[in-house]
């Protein structure tokens, strides 16, 4: 039957979820990646981990504070909130979710104070704003037990995997959109949340002033890592797709073939993520001789793993939305300039860096520890003040 | 979408329309992304509905009339007709094809397990329902749904979609779009009272009926007579209506596609 068709007549469907939902996504990407990051030195105790962590701990705790914020903002009636805890429903994944995440947060928080605990009973006395907080959140001078540490950690650690499994799981069940409709997603929004979190403690040690060597290689390999596994994960994708009708591939093959905007999507995805490996590989096999003057560039592949994290959310959460189900063509979506656009997306990372500033300015989180007393903590404990000889041209911070 | 394929779906489209008429259980259980019960409404009833594209004429008096019944914002539809000029490339005759979509209160319907604070439900005689009153606007059903029935509306910032008419059903009145249909295309009724019309006109027109996007598996309740099988899934067509964008790639309008 050789017959063309044209619409004549199809009502334009509109998005469901704004732009709030991939920072929320990207967000709590972060946060339980950046989790898994300070867990080496804060959970299980490997000291070469320290620096890491303390940045990693950082990112972890203003992103978990962040995150629902966003995720509450892509609620149409916000103010009813609670009605996820007054009608939880087991059918739901976002209702799973919703539970978890209140722990979660909780969670996060309470090993950030423990992490943070013995520093704060050492800025007792500290003048100011700086000291009040310190007396008031240090809840006394005993020491942190480390086995608190450790089981706080663990238990948040647990529970981490729980928000990995639904955030991934409330998309890959969603059969009405094919794209997101397969087992490879989950992981695949896992491996590129830990390329984002190793490519914002990658930025936070050069911005902070850390200037970490140490803390460098270790991001390093865990981007190189992080993108092995994606690429692994987006090659089974594609081979366990390639030869059905219908489905996920099928899907993002019909995309890819009709849309221009979708195949420079796919090129610049795919381009940016064997540079970034490339270049994190060139990195990592330089003799360690060059290796200081190397790294200290790393964080600018930081922000290329950052923004190959985000993307990748908002292709996934944003254009998938854009495939049209019932009309033919692709829909056109230009970001609005409001609260459901540029707004939202302005607003969260605003919101998210004010955390990072106001934790950095009252909050002696370059000292975290395993544990321990007020004693603990000496100043050489304390990156805080670069060697002005080893850095040359660090801004002055802190 | 090559042939093969489409004539595979069409097959079951068809066969479904049959399945789903055998046994109308509720598929209750307790697992993740599972029905939950459903509630309220008669369970001596089960709702469905024919459509008869032979009668439909594309006149959208059921757009217009489910509209003002129903108070939906502008620019957002709980019914709408979907139309299509089919051309044939031999003899380059043209026909026009009419495709009136609204919810298919599906047997498995993929947005209610999904809700997070059960808003929506599934009454007991097969009608897809939102508490407005209960619904936390997540949209999370929007996005779920392969037949995008439903809609944020934006007056009441909840999900809404076809209802039937349920408040009109209540009242022994037939759904706006029903009445409404110029041709009498719509048929609405009891699918389980053997001496409805529509539990005739599917006894009657068995092998015949289709519906929409049967590999989802969620077993539509609204079925096609005069179907054709290339329009069960995404249409394969040329979109009419051309964004016209500005310099800045902002949308001024629309352009109808020259032809």
């Amino acid at each position: 039957m050789n017959s063309m068709a044209i619409e004549l007549l199809a009502p334009r469907y509109a998005i469901a979820w704004y732009p709030w939902a991939v920072q929320y996504f990207f967000l709590i990407a972060i946060s339980y990646a950046t989790l898994w990051l300070a867990a080496p030195a804060l959970v299980f105790g490997k000291n070469t981990w320290l620096p890491t962590a303390r940045l990693a701990m950082l990112a972890c705790l203003t992103t978990t504070l962040v995150a629902p914020v966003a995720l509450l903002a892509d609620l149409h009636q916000p103010l009813r909130f609670w009605h996820f805890y007054a009608y939880a429903t087991s059918s739901s994944w976002m209702s799973i979710g919703s539970l978890l995440l209140p722990l979660y947060v909780v969670g996060v928080l309470l090993l950030g104070w423990l992490a943070w605990r013995p520093a704060l009973q050492a800025n007792r006395q500290a003048p100011g704003l700086m000291g009040l907080i310190a007396r008031l959140l240090s809840f006394g001078a005993a020491p942190t037990p480390r086995a608190a540490l450790v089981l706080v950690g663990l238990a948040t650690l647990a529970l981490s995997t729980g928000i990995m499994l639904y955030t991934g799981a409330e998309l890959a069940v969603v059969k009405a959109r094919p794209l997101w409709n397969t087992v490879w997603l989950p992981p695949m929004l896992v491996a590129s949340g830990f390329i984002a979190a190793a490519g914002l403690v990658l930025v936070l040690n050069r911005v902070s002033g850390m200037r970490d060597l140490t803390s460098s290689g270790q991001m390093l390999k865990v981007l190189l890592g992080a993108c092995v596994v994606a690429g692994l994960v987006a090659g089974s994708w594609f081979l366990d797709g390639i030869n059905a009708n219908v489905g996920s591939v099928a899907a993002a093959l019909d995309s890819v073939r009709a849309s221009p905007s979708w195949r420079s999507t796919a090129l610049w995805g795919g381009l940016t993520g064997l540079a970034l490996f490339g270049a994190v590989l060139y990195l990592l096999t330089r003799p360690a001789s060059r290796r200081p003057g190397l790294y200290a560039w790393a964080w600018v592949l930081g922000l290329v793993a950052i923004h190959m994290g985000w993307m990748f959310r908002w292709v996934v959460l944003m254009d998938v939305q854009h495939v049209a189900r019932n009309s033919a063509g692709f829909h056109h979506y230009g970001i609005p300039a409001g609260s459901s656009g540029i707004l939202g997306i302005v607003g969260t990372f605003g919101l998210w860096l004010a955390a990072v500033l106001m934790i950095d300015l009252l909050i002696p989180w370059r000292q975290a520890r395993q544990g321990g007393s007020a004693a603990d903590v000496s100043p050489s404990d304390s990156n805080a003040q670069p060697d002005a000889k080893s850095v040359e041209g660090a801004p002055s911070h802190g | 979408m090559d042939s093969i394929r489409r004539s595979l779906l069409g097959q079951l489209a068809r066969l479904s329309a049959g399945a789903a008429l055998i046994p109308l259980a509720s598929v209750a259980s307790a697992g993740i992304n599972s029905q939950p019960p459903r509630r309220e409404g008669d369970p001596t009833k089960r709702y469905g509905m024919v459509i008869d594209l032979r009668q439909c004429i594309g006149c959208q008096a059921c757009t217009v009339s489910c509209h003002i019944e129903n108070d939906a914002p502008l620019g957002k539809f709980r019914t709408t007709v979907s139309q299509y000029e089919v051309e044939h490339q031999d003899t380059g005759e043209l026909a026009t094809f009419m495709l009136p979509r609204l919810c298919n209160h599906c047997e498995n319907p993929p947005c209610i397990p999904v809700c997070p604070v059960e808003a929506t439900y599934q009454q007991q005689d097969g009608i897809v329902v939102v508490d407005s009153d209960r619904c936390v606007g997540c949209a999370y059903c929007v996005n779920a749904c392969p037949y995008d029935a439903r809609f944020i509306n934006d007056k009441t910032q909840t999900a809404d979609k076809c209802t039937f008419c349920a408040h009109r059903l209540e009242a022994g009145l037939l759904p706006a779009c029903v009445e409404s249909c110029v041709g009498g295309a719509r048929i609405i009724g009891d699918m389980r009272d053997p001496e409805s019309q529509i539990s005739r006109m599917i006894a009657e027109h068995r092998g015949e009926l289709m519906v929409l996007q049967p590999e989802k598996n969620t077993l539509p309740q609204v079925f096609y007579l005069g179907m054709d099988e290339r329009f069960i899934t995404r249409p394969l067509a040329e979109p009419v209506a051309l964004e016209v964008l500005d310099p800045h790639g902002k949308e001024m309008g629309y352009e109808f596609h020259g032809h």
